[in-house]
């Protein structure tokens, strides 16, 4: 019987600052077979242990579709992220997972995606937006909205010119506070929408950010006609375990660790406390 | 009723005492022991002179829960040299447990469907768990079950209105009943049978007389419990459809201390923390720990965020997580086997049947 709660090593190959507290790892597990073996679906996530100070779930930012490492991006907020930001390329961490039920996938081949990102919350967007790219041709129209408080907390930043030049794909930026170098857009998320040219029709809309900002993208998704099962998101919880047991990610009858983390806004509307 | 076998047993409390002198030499046998205090706990014993009886005391403080889910178990070692080694740990003791009611019998059929996917004691389990927990597994799979029926009830029990007791229909090995100066044996599982045939000196069979009489006296037992807590069905109702007004929660919240004593006291309660200790430099251990989501602290996220920092949602949950449908449906019954434990422990009177009484009056 496998044991669920056992880490496999991985590898920290590089790292990359993204932000003045954002991080994005380069991973690979020591043995060359896990990695090979290694199958995940964009909005999975991690159980990732620094061994002596703790576990952390982590959703994967890497694409399924490029398969020699996976990728964590970390902010920098607690006890084993703040030790995750001080390991140097090189070191060894503990890997559980993946987990959770991922973005739905081949469900929405032949749609129009609409990505709307705050944040951090880029990042699990950024495997689905990277696989929906690698096979293109699957899908239909493509817009990426993404907003951050300052210009230099813009993750990703190095990806967006591919993102653009990729066929039939409209990305928007907007910042809360510009700065003296800053031209684009300034206001939130949703300030994008009017010139971002949505259309709801045969499209699912891709929702994750700070909790602040998803309930005025879901009200301004609606009046433009998208559903409550076309609208799906991701829940933040401290998923101790990962496999449904623990109890700490529930909320209603769901276990957010493995009933989610992505949900459909009907979903989310329908949970209790 | 579904014994393993038709056959009953019986067994003279002096070839009990002596078989169970068999058991201590060859495995950790843990029995109900009067404390210092006068509490009845469940303990490991040396000699079939520690046990509290079944006629000497109704139910432990505490549940044997800890065998199966230690208060504090490790998880794993690791030791980094040049690089990551991970040792995990697993408990092999051979156990058996010696004196167990049926309301916590009950409590460990409900953890085995959730940690392992079905009912442990027998040999095929319901379905493949997703994720099986083989820490708990392999304690259960090394625990032989001996359990006391009930001839009457303690103060705050109420097993007969959670289909719990007072005495099991299934999935035991071996469920003792006293009757005059014998037990009348039934055997459970495929185990409890090795057991009689691998001692058979120590056992008859039981007299179609006998037998009659056994059913006399569960008849007799369900007669002495009092008509308690029979609304269970109404709070599963109400709490599913969220037809329970916030304002029940609050008033409780006012009177809850967040000790977490009714999570720690409650046999089917089982979530945990993970946490690391590091022992040197090099090397340390991964623990679980019970936990409670009685705790403020039970739901904070990254960045110190706590979800259910209001009392009333703790208080909402935990009760929702015991009575809802939607759990029923997952875990095959309600998450309380009416041990009355938590009536017994609570300062503040939010128990089980309290608050199935307080959501009945709203």
């Amino acid at each position: 019987m496998k044991d669920v709660y056992y880490p496999d090593i991985a590898l920290i190959d590089t790292v990359r600052d993204e932000t003045g507290d954002v991080k994005t790892l380069r991973m690979r597990f020591k043995n060359p077979d896990t990695q090979k073996n290694l199958s995940y679906r964009s909005g999975q996530f991690f159980e990732v242990s620094i061994f002596g100070i703790g576990e952390m779930p982590i959703s994967i930012t890497s694409t399924p579709s490029r398969k020699a490492f996976f990728e964590l991006s970390v902010k920098n907020v607690g006890l084993v992220s703040a030790a995750l930001h001080r390991l140097p390329t090189g070191s060894e961490v503990g890997i559980r997972g993946p987990f959770g039920n991922g973005f739905p996938y081949e469900e929405v081949f032949g749609k129009n995606l609409l990505f709307v990102g705050g944040g951090i919350g880029l990042a699990p967007l950024r495997s689905l937006i990277n696989n929906v790219l690698d096979n293109r041709d699957n899908f239909g129209k493509v817009i990426i909205l993404y907003g951050a408080r300052t210009p230099g907390d813009l993750v990703f930043k190095d990806e967006f010119k591919w993102w653009e030049s990729q066929p039939d794909v409209t990305m928007l930026l907007t910042v809360d506070r510009g700065d003296e170098k800053w031209t684009g857009n300034v206001g939130v998320v949703t300030t994008l929408f009017p010139r971002a040219g949505i259309m709801s029709k045969n499209a699912v809309a891709f929702v994750c950010g700070p909790p602040v900002m998803i309930p005025f993208v879901i009200r301004d998704l609606l009046e433009l006609g998208f559903t409550d099962d076309t609208i799906i998101s991701t829940l933040e919880r401290h998923m101790k375990c990962g496999v449904g047991k623990c109890g700490h990610c529930c909320i209603g009858h769901k276990y957010v660790c493995i009933d989610g983390p992505v949900f459909t806004y009907h979903e989310m509307k329908v949970m209790t406390e | 009723m579904s014994r393993y076998e038709e056959n009953l047993w019986i067994i003279t409390r002096d070839n009990l005492f002596a078989l169970m002198e068999v058991f201590i030499k060859t495995r950790e046998v843990i029995a109900p022991v009067r404390g210092h205090g006068g509490e009845v706990i469940f303990y490991p014993i040396e000699t079939i002179e520690d046990v509290a009886w079944d006629w000497q005391y109704v139910n432990a403080v505490l549940p044997p829960k800890r065998f199966f889910l230690p208060q504090t178990e490790v998880m794993f070692e690791y030791r980094h040299d040049n690089s990551y080694k991970i040792t995990p740990h697993y408990d092999d003791q051979v156990r058996m447990i010696f004196g167990i009611r049926p309301c916590d019998v009950n409590a460990l059929i409900f953890l085995d469907r959730f940690f392992g996917g079905g009912s442990l004691s027998k040999e095929s389990t319901d379905e493949e768990p997703l994720f099986p927990d083989s820490h708990y597994i392999k304690r259960r799979a090394n625990t032989f079950i001996i359990a006391f029926g009930c001839h009457q009830p303690g103060e705050n029990c109420f097993c007969v209105c959670c289909d719990a007791g007072p005495f099991l229909e299934e999935d035991y090995d071996l469920q003792l009943t006293s009757m005059n100066a014998d037990y009348v044996v039934e055997v459970g599982s495929a185990r409890g049978l090795k057991i009689i045939y691998g001692n058979e000196h120590f056992f008859r069979k039981a007299s179609s007389d006998e037998v009659k009489e056994l059913e006399r006296i569960k008849e007799g037992a369900l007669n002495t419990f009092a008509d308690t807590c029979a609304y269970v069905s109404k709070a599963i109702r109400r709490i599913t459809e969220g037809k329970v007004d916030d304002s029940l929660w609050e008033e409780l919240a006012e009177r809850c201390l967040d000790c977490g004593g009714c999570s720690y006291v409650c046999p089917t309660c089982c979530c945990y923390n993970i946490v690391d200790i590091a022992l040197s430099d090099k090397s340390g251990i991964r623990t679980r720990t019970w936990d409670s989501c009685a705790f403020a602290g039970f739901t904070r996220i990254a960045g110190g965020e706590i979800l259910r920092s209001d009392k009333k949602d703790r208080l909402k949950r935990r009760f929702f997580h015991k009575l809802s449908y939607r759990y029923i449906e997952k875990n095959k019954r309600h998450g309380c086997v009416g041990c009355g434990r938590c009536i017994t422990t609570c300062f503040a009177d939010i128990s089980m049947p309290s608050v199935i009484e307080a959501v009945r009056r709203q």
